[in-house]
């Protein structure tokens, strides 16, 4: 049975959508534009960056945009001060966990975290930097993992599982502990699980996985071959 | 895989095969085998060959196998003491002084507080004797501060009863 279509509101206005849809994909499918930074399209969104918070009538928590489904008559506002206000506010904290300094940085002017900092207006960073000393892991002939660039966004992780079927990143530990990990903690180079593809670099929003032998502001990534990968195997399948 | 096996001795591997048949099919099988595996190694810990024998048989990714070790804070990755002193770090026990009996018992077992994560602590002395952990609350704060002595919990504790906590302890070897 086909699913069946259910209408929504989505600021105010009425929307089609699908009921297997989340709401992330209906505003997208009818032009309307909501901040993602965890979610790329073609990979199962989990809802780890909190960017994509939206309100819906009946309820005063935000919901993720990204893992929220349709249901029929859902009132949804994707712009609000208060929502700015969270927006900022979770970019602000993914700044100050870790080192992003965009001026050496390799994805300086690439990146996504960068440029939804830009987009959501975020001049200041009103909490102290954390500043930890994160490894950066170069044991691969062809790719870098900087830790210290890194969100936790788990693109890496989802990609390498769900199109590479390869399953070499996880997230290892709790809380601020937390790092992205290949194989049992082993350096990235001898991980052998690793099919050096690459998906994990091209996914990644940040600096955190890059290519070698790129100098400041060259690593540019073309996530949306992710996209059109995860759709064509769908098609296929 | 073939190298990681032969790192295990046959008793050793036999156990988790038997393991692992008991729980095939269930979803959610990973914890229950990594736990038995844990509390049958003598010394409570989970080696990486352990891990990578467990993830060969399950037919598990070795890095989720590595991120649920690391993700509950049941699973030890190192080699724990014969004795397990636990010190509650939660508000009520900070307030009346936690901080300082973790401190001070530190220095009573001369354990090295590098590479230790400050909000979770997991030390073993060199002889293997004890291991100090903190946890975040023992749902005992009337107590406070909480320690937890093998698995018993003593209220009310100050450095001095910790410390005649430990020789009962040592005394119990000799």
């Amino acid at each position: 049975m086909p699913p069946k279509n259910v209408s929504i509101r989505i600021d105010g206005e009425l929307i089609s959508a699908r009921e297997d849809q989340t709401i992330l994909e209906a505003a997208t499918a009818s032009g309307k534009h909501i901040p993602t930074l965890c979610h790329l399209a073609g990979l199962t969104p989990v809802g780890a960056c909190r960017v994509c918070i939206v309100e819906a009538q009946g309820t005063d928590r935000l919901l993720p945009a990204c893992t929220t489904p349709v249901h029929e008559g859902m009132s949804v506002t994707t712009s609000s001060a208060k929502l700015a206000r969270y927006r900022r506010m979770t970019v602000e904290l993914l700044l100050v966990e870790r080192n992003h300094v965009c001026s050496v940085c390799v994805s300086n002017g690439h990146c996504e975290l960068q440029s939804l900092a830009t987009e959501l207006g975020v001049t200041n960073v009103r909490f102290a930097f954390n500043y930890p000393k994160l490894d950066v892991d170069v044991s691969h002939p062809r790719y870098v993992l900087d830790h210290n660039r890194c969100i936790l966004c788990s693109r890496c992780v989802r990609v390498c599982a769900e199109l590479e079927h390869a399953h070499v990143w996880e997230v290892r530990s709790r809380g601020i502990h937390s790092r992205i990990v290949s194989d049992l903690n082993a350096k990235w180079g001898e991980a052998q699980s690793c099919t050096n593809c690459g998906k994990c670099v091209q996914a990644c929003p940040t600096g955190a996985l890059a290519e070698k032998g790129r100098a400041v502001e060259e690593m540019t990534k073309s996530s949306e071959k992710i996209t059109s990968l995860a759709r064509w195997r769908g098609a296929e399948a | 895989m073939h190298t990681s096996s032969e790192a295990l001795d046959i008793g050793e591997r036999t156990f988790i095969d038997q393991v692992i048949a008991g729980r095939a099919g269930h979803p959610g099988a990973l914890l229950g085998v990594l736990e038995a595996v844990q509390d049958h190694n003598r010394r409570k810990y989970l080696p990486l060959e352990v891990l990578r024998y467990i993830a060969a048989k399950t037919g598990t990714p070795l890095s989720r196998v590595y991120s649920v070790a690391t993700f509950y804070s049941l699973f030890n990755l190192d080699p724990q003491g014969d004795h397990t002193i636990t010190i509650c770090s939660g508000t009520a026990c900070h307030i009346l002084g936690s901080r300082n009996l973790l401190q001070s018992l530190r220095l009573d077992l001369g354990v090295d507080t590098d590479g230790a994560e400050e909000d979770r602590v997991r030390l073993t002395t060199a002889d293997g004797r004890f291991t100090i952990r903190t946890v975040a609350c023992f749902g005992q704060c009337t107590l406070a501060p909480v320690v937890e002595v093998d698995h018993r919990i003593c209220g009310h504790v100050n450095e001095r009863t910790l410390q005649r906590e430990i020789r009962t302890l040592e005394g119990e070897r000799e």
